[in-house]
């Protein structure tokens, strides 16, 4: 599992203000958010921000609105300056680079897609998606064959002489994902690309992003406030609070250890039984069980298993990968790990 | 005794005031004062002078008069008229053929041939039929009541002036949409031409330029009608969604692309909203600038008003409402045609 590490981000910190040097030692020395901004009026954006993306991988932000998780995108490609800090990609400096390298490096290595779509009102549907290629100075004829392939990928077929306003917003995503796909750049952004669909069509285009990605292996950052969602495309999950990282790690893990109350509040709502895989719960053993009432995977939610084991709690299942077992899950283990964390210890947080 | 005497008496300026006494010119009211030989003494607080620059010239000779102050202005401008003049006149000169070729061009073609041209002109920017056979008709009532000639020298010049305010107003105003700077020295200057009445500014190009010269009116039309259309490039660009500029940043166009591909396209509405604003600008200033020898519609109301022709001026001035009428029309249908293309 161990892959390179793409985008690597070391002790970030962007603090907005006329005098940001001046904040950042306050911060340094310890100063909070709320006592920067009211005795020194700067906004503290991002606080020591350590982030590794690794490649081929989804990286899942997620946060509330105010966390910085936009923030923290743009930093990615300078859309916005840090005030402190390093950004590496493929082992490069970002913040050493002069006006065109950084060109070349939004232009071949780094695509976005944005949560208003942003697309060019005035151009077709077809110049739209191949926008990263009309940059770079190609006409439209050679990207044409392109941009079609691309928008054909993501189901717009027949649609490429339309206008972006003719589209609805699930389609103008499309657009917006295909003109990403189609600057083919190894790394991908998404600020809250899904944000601004209605629910079922956001669901239709994480199916979507997820089939793309299991075909072309991008590295992506994938911004949201979404847990569901993010627990849906997450390989590596990170949880912004006011600006700071509270926890980051593979979205079982969190789920399954929350170290943090703020955590523990926020996945207490989810629907567990659907987001917890198998291999989360499983005790880890090559030893056959006792007894057993059947096979599954290791990457199969509990949901399924529930549903394999008609609510029989007696049950155990061996877990398997390409054929072999690694573990043991006993039915009583799953039940157990449906109980919210905060619960399951005897938390005495007030919970409503 | 003036009421400021004991002012400058008691500063020890006496000697200083009694310096000189002749040479101050007279005003028309010192003038009649001195007929009439009343020396107007205030007697009471209620009939205290303002400290004004003339309440002091008159307990003080050598004090200056206000009238000093304007004549002072206007020696300082005629004294550098002349160096002025040297270089603003070849720059400007372009602008008088342009204007002189322009009347020469419209004048000496054909009516059969230019009416057509404007026809096909009209139906080009707008796509309307409609409209084509209502400024078709129009210019041939226009025709008909012989004010062919008229009508067309005053077109001939709103084209070239609207023309060069384009040419400068457009990039006058991306320069100010890209720098705040720009912008914060730009407007107080467009907010000057804006209000200051028309008259104003004649005054000094009739110094300036012989009047004799297109260039003149040329100058004064353009002064007055850029203001929109810089305003409106400068507004149209900035209003420009930041979503999509922030796009054009992520797929890394270079300011010239993200000019050029983005801005400008998407400022177009604004833009033309400015042109159309700068046309019917054009049109006013050409009616007044028949003062300073402008051709066109304009010397028919001026003659009117001389003259007393009633008649002459209310038909000319019918031509100007039809001639606007006509423009206006003609530059919103392209402006319609451009918003619906791009609805976002």
């Amino acid at each position: 599992m161990a892959r390179d590490i793409k985008i690597s981000i070391r002790n970030l910190y962007k603090i907005f203000g006329p005098t940001p040097d001046v904040a950042l030692a306050h911060v340094r020395r310890g100063m909070g958010k709320a006592e920067l901004l009211e005795k020194h009026n700067h906004v503290l954006g991002l606080q020591d921000i350590n982030v590794d993306v690794h490649e081929g991988e989804i990286t899942v932000i997620m946060g509330l609105s105010g966390s910085g998780k936009s923030t923290l995108i743009r930093h990615l490609n300078r859309l916005i300056e840090p005030t402190a800090g390093e950004i590496e990609v493929d082992g490069e400096d970002v913040l050493q680079f002069d006006e065109n390298k950084l060109r070349k490096l939004r232009r071949e290595r780094m695509s976005m897609v944005f949560q208003k779509f942003a697309l060019l009102p005035h151009k077709t549907v077809l110049e739209n998606a191949g926008m990263a290629l009309l940059v770079r100075g190609y006409s439209v004829q050679d990207f044409e064959a392109e941009a079609k392939k691309w928008l054909a990928r993501v189901g717009l077929e027949g649609n490429e002489n339309q206008y972006p306003h003719q589209l609805s917003g699930g389609m103008q995503q499309r657009v917006g994902i295909a003109r990403a796909l189609a600057s083919n750049s190894p790394i991908m952004l998404m600020d809250e690309a899904f944000s601004a669909l209605d629910p079922l069509i956001r669901s239709d285009m994480q199916d979507l992003l997820l089939e793309l990605q299991g075909e072309l292996e991008k590295t992506i950052v994938f911004i949201t406030h979404d847990l569901d969602e993010a627990l849906k495309l997450a390989d590596h999950l990170v949880i912004l609070k006011d600006g700071y990282v509270v926890q980051q790690g593979e979205p079982q893990d969190i789920l399954m250890h929350p170290n943090d109350p703020y955590i523990i509040d926020f996945i207490s709502d989810i629907n567990r039984a659907r987001v917890l895989r198998v291999r989360s719960v499983m005790e880890k053993t090559t030893e056959a069980p006792e007894s057993c009432d059947g096979d599954i995977s290791e990457r199969d939610n509990l949901e399924s298993v529930i549903a394999m084991s008609e609510g029989d709690t007696n049950h155990t299942y061996r877990v398997m990968r390409k054929g072999k077992q690694v573990g043991v899950l006993d039915m009583k283990e799953l039940v157990k790990a449906l109980v919210p964390t905060a619960a399951a210890e005897g938390n005495e947080r007030a919970r409503y | 005794m003036a009421t400021y005497t004991s002012l400058f008496s008691s500063l020890g300026l006496e000697a200083w005031c009694a310096e000189d006494t002749s040479d101050t010119p007279l005003s028309m009211t010192d003038l009649l004062k001195k007929i009439q030989g009343t020396e107007s003494e205030p007697e009471s607080l209620w009939e205290l002078p303002f400290p004004s620059m003339d309440a002091f010239h008159e307990a003080c000779a050598s004090f200056p008069q206000s009238r000093d102050l304007t004549k002072g202005l206007e020696q300082g401008f005629l004294d550098i008229k002349d160096n002025l003049s040297v270089v603003l006149d070849p720059l400007t000169q372009p602008l008088s053929w342009f204007l002189d070729g322009a009347l020469y061009a419209i004048l000496n073609t054909p009516w059969w041939i230019v009416i057509p041209l404007l026809l096909a002109v009209v139906f080009v920017v707008s796509k309307s039929w409609k409209l084509v056979v209502f400024v078709g008709i129009s210019l041939a009532l226009l025709a008909f009541i012989d004010y062919y000639e008229y009508a067309m020298q005053t077109l001939a010049i709103i084209f070239v002036c609207a023309f060069l305010c384009v040419l400068f107003g457009v990039p006058i105003g991306i320069a100010m949409s890209r720098s705040d700077m720009m912008q914060r020295l730009t407007i107080p200057v467009l907010d000057m031409l804006q209000t200051l009445p028309p008259f104003v500014y004649l005054i000094p190009l009739i110094f300036l330029f012989s009047v004799t010269e297109s260039k003149l009116y040329g100058i004064a039309i353009i002064l007055y009608a850029i203001v929109p259309v810089i305003r409106l490039t400068n507004l149209g660009i900035r209003l420009v969604d930041k979503d999509v500029i922030e796009a054009a940043d992520a797929f890394g166009m270079t300011s010239r692309q993200k000019l050029y591909k983005v801005q400008i396209p998407l400022a177009l509405p604004n833009i033309m909203a400015g042109v159309n604003q700068t046309i019917m600008m054009s049109l006013a200033m050409v009616v007044i600038a028949s003062l300073v020898s402008a051709p066109g519609l304009g010397v028919l109301v001026l003659q009117g008003i001389r003259n007393l022709e009633l008649g002459v001026g209310l038909v000319a001035g019918l031509g100007i409402v039809i001639l606007a009428v006509i423009l206006d029309r003609v530059t919103k249908a392209s402006l319609a045609r451009i918003n619906a293309a791009q609805k976002q």
